[in-house]
């Protein structure tokens, strides 16, 4: 059976929502889930007054409901496992994650998937599926893994990322993939991307194609347009080793226009 | 030699020999069904035997792009050799020879999760000089190798199985037209999932024997028992009463009932569309692992 927390009421100052992973609740019961304690503010609170807890973890699977953009880190380092959160959520989501799925049905904040300050290695493995938009250097530092969002990221989405792959079926957002040594950035709307990007051609990615495929699966409404078309590969960041891409989905121009 | 029939053919109480193998499965997807074909043929020409071509392959069968990793058409390809290393330096001699220059190609493991495993794109990736690139998509490596047309994607490696190689049918009929019919009609029955026919079509004309009457050195030469244009030359002809032509169609497949119910197929088309005597291959029992006696697929699949 699911483990399933369910937001009772909006906590009073921004939470630490970290210990909120698979790993670390699965396999307890409800009420040793509701004895837990997380930081809120400056104070510490049980879970249990923050979440109504129910069905218990024989499994991997954890299930947040309710409007927890007040709860930053959830998912953050998870290794296995799956989280899938129904309401928006604060920032550093899946911050730092080595392995599992975490799929927000919702919008994300700030550095989603991103290394902590000060760290060079953020994301190291795993899947975060977002269906709404993310916030700020989303995928930033990330060195293995995906990052998927079904609207925009804002500024600054795979700041300094050393391999994997940030994707946002809208746009991109302005500044993305500053520091790129061989990343992948995915925008399936229209952007400029950096001066230190230089466009290489337009063709179909294969992997791309398989990526967007186990989107679907995760969840992401992914139009066959995407999938089929033809997308422009920007090289880039030029000032590293110029081995990343940015890769823009081009519509066909109508014929005859 | 005793024998049963079913209908008017004649079966020989006899029974296929059959080797431990390891093979592969590789799918092969392009942007049309007609390129993943045109691979695929490639990735299994001369691959008929082990004693000469170092492996045995054939399409195992055409997948619809709803079946395939990428959703787009392709082709399931089974390639077999004696032990994992063979398998492991065939496939990757072959994908990159065959799969990696045809246009629109990609290239799957076709047992994922299997172990052991043998490198391909984690081998085929130097190709890209530097400039290749790696993804890991829902917990699977692929290699991204940078080519003319764009880029060709493949696995990091292909899982290895162990199967079955050498079952077969040998049949015959009164002319070589009647014979090839037949042979044909069976071939067609015993293709499926898990089943490779590696000769030509399915059928194999050129049937051997181990070693030769006239070298020592020869490791196989032709079954001069079964030559019908031998049978008043040689006093051990084996050829039926009767019998103008005989082919042999071989299988290998992914296990022993997998081969096993290809025969039964086999058996049953060969005689419903007219071999007048159906047989098998073997060394005497002594050499192969795997036995299939034809008595025990009197029953029709």
């Amino acid at each position: 059976m699911t483990l399933t927390l369910t937001l009772r009421t909006e906590p009073p100052a921004r939470v630490l929502a970290a210990p909120l992973t698979p790993e670390q609740l699965c396999g307890r019961s409800a009420a040793a889930v509701t004895a837990l304690d997380v930081c809120c503010g400056g104070e510490t609170a049980a879970l249990g007054d923050l979440f109504e807890v129910s069905g218990a973890g024989a499994g991997e699977e954890l299930v947040l409901v309710g409007d927890l953009r007040r709860f930053d880190g959830i998912g953050a380092g998870m290794s296995r496992g799956e989280i899938e959160v129904r309401g928006d959520v604060g920032a550093w989501a899946g911050a730092e994650m080595s392995g599992g799925v975490l799929r927000i049905i919702g919008d994300a904040g700030a550095r989603l998937g991103a290394a902590y300050p000060g760290a060079r290695v953020g994301m190291t493995g795993g899947e975060i599926v977002v269906t709404g938009d993310a916030g700020e250097e989303a995928g930033a530092g990330m060195r293995r893994g995906l990052v998927a969002v079904g609207g925009n990221t804002a500024s600054g989405a795979g700041l300094r990322m050393l391999a994997g792959t940030v994707i946002a079926l809208g746009s991109i957002g302005a500044e993305a993939g500053l520091g790129n040594k061989r990343g992948s950035l995915v925008s399936g709307r229209p952007v400029q991307p950096l001066p230190c990007y230089a466009l290489a051609t337009r063709f179909r990615p294969p992997a791309l194609r398989l990526q967007l495929l186990r989107l679907r699966e995760l969840g992401l409404t992914v139009g066959d347009e995407l999938v089929d078309g033809s997308w422009g590969r920007w090289s880039g960041d030029r000032t590293e080793l110029a081995r990343g891409e940015i890769l823009i989905f081009q519509e066909d121009e109508e014929e005859g226009t | 030699m005793s024998s049963y029939t079913l209908g008017t053919t004649h079966v020989d109480d006899t029974f296929a020999e059959a080797f431990p193998m390891r093979y592969a499965r590789v799918l092969i997807t392009a942007a049309t069904g007609a390129w993943a074909l045109e691979a695929a043929r490639s990735m299994t020409g001369f691959a008929t035997s082990v004693i000469g071509c170092k492996c045995e392959a054939a399409i195992e069968r055409t997948l619809a792009a709803d079946e395939t990793p990428d959703g787009r058409p392709g082709i399931a390809v089974l390639l077999f050799a004696m032990d994992r290393e063979g398998v492991g330096k065939r496939v990757l001699e072959r994908v990159g020879q065959s799969v990696m220059t045809c246009p629109t190609t990609a290239c799957f493991d076709g047992l994922p999760g299997a172990e052991p495993t043998a490198a391909l794109g984690g081998s085929l990736r130097y190709f890209g000089d530097g400039f290749q690139a790696s993804k890991v998509i829902a917990r699977q490596r692929f290699w991204r190798i940078p080519v003319m047309e764009g880029e060709f994607l493949v696995a990091e490696s292909v899982g290895i199985g162990r199967g079955v190689g050498g079952g077969n049918l040998v049949i015959g009929a009164g002319d070589e037209d009647a014979a090839l019919a037949a042979a044909q009609s069976a071939a067609d029955a015993m293709r499926g999932e898990g089943i490779a026919l590696p000769f030509p079509g399915g059928i194999v004309r050129s049937g051997s024997k181990v070693g030769a009457l006239t070298s020592k050195s020869m490791p196989a030469s032709t079954n001069h028992q079964m030559a019908p244009t031998l049978r008043a030359q040689v006093n051990d002809s084996l050829v039926p009463d009767g019998v103008g032509a005989l082919f042999e169609i071989v299988i290998d497949g992914v296990s022993e009932e997998a081969v096993r119910e290809s025969m039964r197929r086999g058996l049953h088309a060969a005689a419903a569309a007219g071999a007048t005597h159906v047989t098998a291959a073997n060394f005497g029992g002594k050499l192969g692992e795997f036995h299939f006696p034809l008595d025990a697929l009197r029953d029709p699949p």
